[in-house]
């Protein structure tokens, strides 16, 4: 009986670990450990009715669901269970389903029949079942439901809710007629948010995604304006003498970090989003701009030129207990603080070009990202995983978009076109 | 004529009046007659005129236009139409040189002749650098032309100063003439 227990401890003891190496050491940190991804087949999706569509909708939920789960990161992705791309991979798990459109009377009627698509995360190969979820979207919203679903994925085997839902807020154009635009984290569904004709940039998404804080131009002069974006109603913020630039939301979203330079030179202001000043952190003479709250809401960092160039500097709440980050290279400027709290991208000057560090908050363990080949990276934000940057890069000649798993350091290119776009925001969860 | 039976002689009678009636209407047809009596009607004259096409102007002196001596609207004008030149700086500097403060001289000693004009200085940079800092180092440009011009007497309520950092270059190009010629303060109409 003893035996017979044993056996069954051991049976479980060893069924545990499976899930237990499937959820790997999600640890960011900046120095480039070995990591272990989890290996996931994605499945062909049954189709048990309606037509060409149903064939198309699987197709489109299979591939989005597939470069979700890539694009995370934390996943090796096959496509079919064996084949030269897949024998390396050993799989933990599968994604199975079904997707069921609208019967054939219901096409002839004409009447608007849902689509029902339902996915299943299995333990592979024993076909355990571990989640499933059913949809009935409309046919615009079938890469959502895959992106939902991978989402679900995600947090299900790593314990990390998944970005496969967040979206890129951007500028786009030349010369003084730049507007921003809005962009799925994959590159799909590029939307314009302004068409003022005029000068709008550095975007900054409130913590709960519901405005887009930016600042633009009124007849040469700055101000700083929030876009609703769910309606895109677009309203004024503050609109000081001189910069009204950098907008940071506090991460409780009652109040924002802005540069204004109404008092002579650029200063760090605690300002509401109906515009009142709260608070003034800065007062030097030099340039004080670009700051950026901590993920708990405590401390900041900023730039400032007090030493005659511009470098990077911490201080709490109140403006004190101010410290140096940066020591190395005569500029920096545009950090980011991590949704981790641990580590810091910023843009730097070596040389004759602007390259992407990382760095410790405690100031340690400085690393460059962006090796030459990247020619002028700026405007890095982090993703809400802490693990991916976008940033804008002039490597093919205008600056472009480009999204980076700072882990690994592989990238892809997340918009094209003719026109720069620049000041990337990533959207929270 | 020897032989015309009278009815003959009546056909014919009725042909001549036929023939001198059809005569009288295609002379009554003609409107000639008509209108050279009414010319002559001094009453009638002046409508006949109006239909009429040609009048010959009288022999009077051509209009001389007005010389009006109009001052140039500086409000609408661009200041570099009425002689404001821009300033250029020192990569990643934003203090004036002498050949800066020779042009804000001639600059202020226009700008002072006209107070009541509003002009906006804006300040630029190159494209190297950040958005953010850019931003600011092209506001130190224009707050030191703005400054340097009040020195010299300029009104300071008819200078506004604004800053569009690398975004909007006079020049493109990655190289030197082209980010010398994008590092200055320029004067705009607001």
């Amino acid at each position: 009986m003893l035996r017979f227990t044993l056996v069954v401890l051991l049976l479980m003891a060893s069924a545990l670990p499976v899930l237990g190496q499937a959820v790997p050491n999600v640890e960011v940190g900046i120095t480039k450990t070995a990591y272990e991804k989890t290996d996931i087949l994605v499945g062909i999706l049954d189709v048990l009715s309606g037509g060409i569509q149903s064939v198309d909708a699987a197709t489109l939920i299979e591939q989005t669901l597939a470069s979700d789960l890539k694009n995370s990161g934390l996943f090796r992705v096959g496509l079919r269970e064996s084949g030269a791309e897949t024998d390396s991979l050993s799989f933990m798990f599968a994604i199975r389903g079904s997707v069921e459109g609208p019967l054939r009377d219901a096409e002839q009627t004409g009447e608007a029949a849902p689509t029902t698509i339902s996915l299943d995360l299995v333990t592979y190969p024993g076909g355990q079942l571990m989640l499933n979820k059913r949809y009935r979207p409309l046919p615009e919203k079938m890469r959502a439901t895959a992106h939902h679903f991978a989402n679900q994925v995600v947090e299900m085997i790593t314990g990390e809710p998944g970005i496969a839902l967040t979206r890129v807020v951007f500028s786009r154009g030349q010369g003084d007629r730049r507007d921003l635009y809005l962009v799925d984290y994959d590159g799909e569904n590029q939307m314009r948010l302004t068409a003022n004709r005029t000068l709008n940039l550095c975007p900054a998404w409130k913590p709960d995604g519901s405005e887009i804080a930016f600042t633009t131009y009124n007849r040469g002069m700055q101000g700083l304006y929030s876009l609703n974006a769910a309606n895109g109603e677009v309203r004024e913020v503050i609109s000081q003498d001189g910069l009204n630039l950098g907008a940071n939301w506090h991460p409780d979203g009652t109040e924002l970090l802005i540069s204004l330079s109404r008092s002579g030179d650029p200063e760090i202001y605690r300002i509401t989003p109906t515009g009142e000043i709260l608070r003034r952190l800065t007062a030097m003479p030099s340039i004080e701009i670009s700051p950026c709250w901590d993920p708990a809401g405590r401390d900041l960092v900023f730039t400032s030129d007090r030493t005659g160039t511009p470098q990077l500097y911490i201080v709490d709440g109140d403006g004190a207990g101010r410290r140096r980050l940066t020591f190395e290279s005569r500029y920096n400027d545009s950090a980011d603080w991590s949704p981790t709290g641990e580590q810091m991208v910023y843009a730097t000057r070596m040389g004759n070009i602007t390259q992407l560090v990382l760095i410790r908050a405690t100031g340690e363990d400085r690393r460059i990202l962006t090796g030459r080949q990247w020619r002028n990276c700026e405007d890095p934000s982090w993703a809400p995983d802490g693990r991916h940057i976008v940033f804008a890069s002039d490597r093919s000649g205008t600056f472009k978009l480009y999204v980076m798993d700072v882990v690994e350091g592989g990238a892809r290119q997340l918009t094209f076109g003719e026109d720069p776009d620049i000041t990337p925001a990533w959207s929270p969860r | 004529m020897k032989g015309i039976s009278s009815k003959m002689h009546t056909m014919l009678s009725l042909l001549a009046m036929l023939a001198l009636v059809s005569g009288l209407a295609l002379f009554a047809g003609c409107g000639g007659s008509k209108d050279d009596q009414v010319e002559t009607d001094p009453a009638a004259a002046g409508d006949a005129a109006e239909e009429a096409v040609e009048t010959v102007p009288d022999p009077v002196a051509p209009e001389v236009p007005q010389e009006v001596e109009e001052a140039p609207d500086y409000a609408a004008m661009e200041p570099a139409e009425y002689g404001i030149e821009d300033i250029f700086f020192a990569f990643d500097q934003y203090d004036l040189d002498d050949v800066a403060m020779s042009t804000l001289a001639r600059n202020a000693r226009v700008l002072r002749q006209h107070p009541e004009v509003v002009i906006l200085v804006e300040g630029h940079g190159d494209e190297r650098g950040t958005i953010e800092y850019n931003l600011a180092l092209g506001e130190k440009r224009a707050k030191a032309v703005r400054d340097y011009l009040v020195s010299l007497g300029v009104s300071s309520s008819g200078l506004r100063v604004t800053s569009y950092g690398e975004s909007r270059p006079f020049a493109l190009g990655s190289n030197e003439t082209a980010w010398a010629k994008n590092r200055r303060a320029h004067f705009a109409r607001p």
